[in-house]
């Protein structure tokens, strides 16, 4: 089933044509912005608060309809889905916030067996995959702790876990590194470059320029809601920009 | 297990979750739900046993013809073998007036009473036994018309009245508890639909990362539904049990009085179908209200 959604996104699985999103007539929280993001590539999406990053990706994960243009993600048109076309996109697309939304009453192991029991994974296959999921992030010891007696970078490697234990297609991640200090910044943003190594296509929000020079990623600065640059990855061709 | 079981056992499971977590305001729905059924559970065994009271009596009824004095015994016998052929009509008793007598002496404690009796006082009498079919108001005054006015008989009486009055008051018992019924059930409606209405506010987070993780609204719904139905079978259960438990301890007590009324008091309990009837409407009432709650609400 997943190769034959690869094969409907083609090598992009995300696609936007003068897209533009307003909340209140005449005011662009996007605006005309025209992108695609191959297969596997990595992206950074940077820009000052306000610029649109975060609506970009609310409209990748079809959590908003774009007001003009359209929108395919995996193939599929975002402004099309149905109301169980919504569910199916977003299990193959991981989603990250920098603010974790983890649920506190859960354990870490429920936490993050929660994107399997949606699809009603057996128990036996859902626990081994966790813990494989949890191991690659380094807490396995802790899944059977609650998310408050954690860290914060440890927050975000479960919520990255859970993000993850689907085998997305897709991985956002909006700002996922802004409440942790610098240490576990680049514990956090390691773990989603190994992801994208594996195919997994990444879009990350950051307004931390020194993770921009770090990775040397593709980035797109967003202000105004409108694309203003478009930097290839070191060494690489780049997408189409606007 | 496969998928569609697991999704049924994690349902069940976030259900309970539910319930635990709201435990304050599941009991609130729980016990009035069960207030509700226990007011509705009683009125409604008030209302059944009325009516198999009105059974009984309808089968105990019949007409009486009182017979003229100067009638012969041949004329009695001749005049009940025409009684029992017109429509309507079971059998037909002659009860001479020495009969009468004796049935008087035994009612009134011995024949000593009647000592002083220079004569016999009262009447020969038919006793008309209707077939079940023709105890009712129609018929017997169809069956009136034609008897009254024969040669030989001087009045007929029915015990009719005093049971149409019966029957009113069952009408109108059962009236009052269908109202009440259905102002109570609302009531436990709304409070249901709330409850479910605040477990849905109290787990806004969860729904938010339900829907991010690709759950279908099917997902994130049926536990609420499931919740309110779990609340509503255990009020209905607990309904059940008082009703029961009023039964047996309150009967005891007014036995006497009913006797004393209806000259016996075989009252009967709900069948074990009209008691799951009890509980299954406890469930509606809980499924019917987070049906209310979910309808518009947050969990989309």
């Amino acid at each position: 089933m997943k190769r034959r959604a690869a094969n409907a996104a083609g090598d992009a699985p995300v696609r936007m044509y003068h897209v533009s999103k307003s909340y209140m007539a005449g005011q662009y929280a996007l605006h005309d912005v025209s992108l695609e993001v191959r297969r596997g590539e990595f992206l950074f999406l940077t820009g000052p608060s306000g610029a649109g990053k975060t609506t970009l990706l609310e409209l990748i994960f079809a959590d908003e309809a774009p007001s003009e243009g359209q929108i395919l993600v995996l193939g599929r048109n975002v402004a099309r889905l149905g109301a169980s076309g919504v569910p199916a996109l977003r299990r193959r697309v991981g989603v990250v916030f920098q603010d974790f939304k983890l649920l506190p009453d859960r354990t870490v192991e429920e936490n993050v067996r929660l994107a399997l029991d949606v699809v009603g994974t057996p128990r036996r296959e859902a626990r081994s995959r966790v813990f494989g999921l949890l191991k690659s992030v380094g807490l396995q010891h802790r899944r059977f702790h609650h998310p408050l007696s954690l860290s914060g970078g440890e927050q975000q490697r479960v919520a990255l876990a859970r993000a993850l234990v689907n085998e997305p297609e897709i991985l956002l991640a909006d700002e996922p590194t802004g409440n942790l200090d610098p240490d576990l910044t680049l514990e956090i943003m390691d773990l989603i470059v190994k992801a994208s190594t594996r195919g997994t296509t990444v879009i990350v929000a950051t307004h931390d320029h020194s993770l921009l020079e770090r990775y040397g990623k593709r980035m797109l600065r967003l202000e105004g809601g409108r694309v203003v640059e478009d930097i290839p990855a070191a060494g690489s061709a780049s997408g189409v920009g606007t | 297990m496969n998928r569609v079981w697991m999704l049924i056992a994690i349902a069940f499971a976030n259900a309970f979750r539910g319930i635990r977590t709201a435990s304050t305001t599941s009991s609130l729905a729980v016990v009035t739900i069960a207030i509700v059924l226990v007011l509705v559970g009683a009125a409604s065994l008030l209302v059944a046993n009325m009516r198999g009271i009105l059974d009984e009596f309808g089968a105990e009824l019949q007409l009486t013809a009182y017979l003229e004095s100067a009638i012969s015994e041949e004329d009695q016998r001749a005049l009940a073998n025409r009684v029992a052929a017109a429509p309507g009509v079971d059998h037909v008793e002659v009860v001479t007036s020495d009969e009468a007598l004796e049935r008087f002496a035994r009612i009134a404690g011995g024949p000593e009473l009647l000592a002083g009796l220079d004569e016999n006082p009262l009447p020969a009498s038919l006793e008309i036994h209707l077939l079940p079919e023709a105890r009712t108001a129609d018929a017997i005054g169809i069956l009136t018309a034609s008897l009254d006015g024969l040669p030989g008989i001087d009045e007929l009486a029915q015990g009719q009245e005093w049971i149409e009055g019966y029957a009113r008051a069952v009408s109108l018992v059962r009236a009052g508890a269908l109202g009440i019924s259905i102002v109570l059930g609302m009531a436990a409606l709304l409070i249901v639909a709330n409850t479910i209405r605040l477990a849905v506010y109290a787990r806004r987070d969860e729904l938010e990362i339900l829907a991010l993780v690709g759950a279908s609204r099917t997902f994130v719904r049926v536990p609420f539904l499931l919740e309110g139905t779990l609340q509503g079978l255990l009020g209905g259960l607990i309904a059940l049990f008082v009703v029961y438990g009023a039964f047996e301890l309150v009967l005891p007590q007014i036995r006497f009085g009913l006797e004393l009324v209806l000259g016996r008091a075989e009252l009967r309990f709900f069948s074990v179908a009209e008691s799951i009837w009890l509980v299954a409407s406890g469930s509606g009432l809980g499924l019917l209200g987070s049906i209310m709650a979910l309808v518009g609400g947050r969990a989309q």
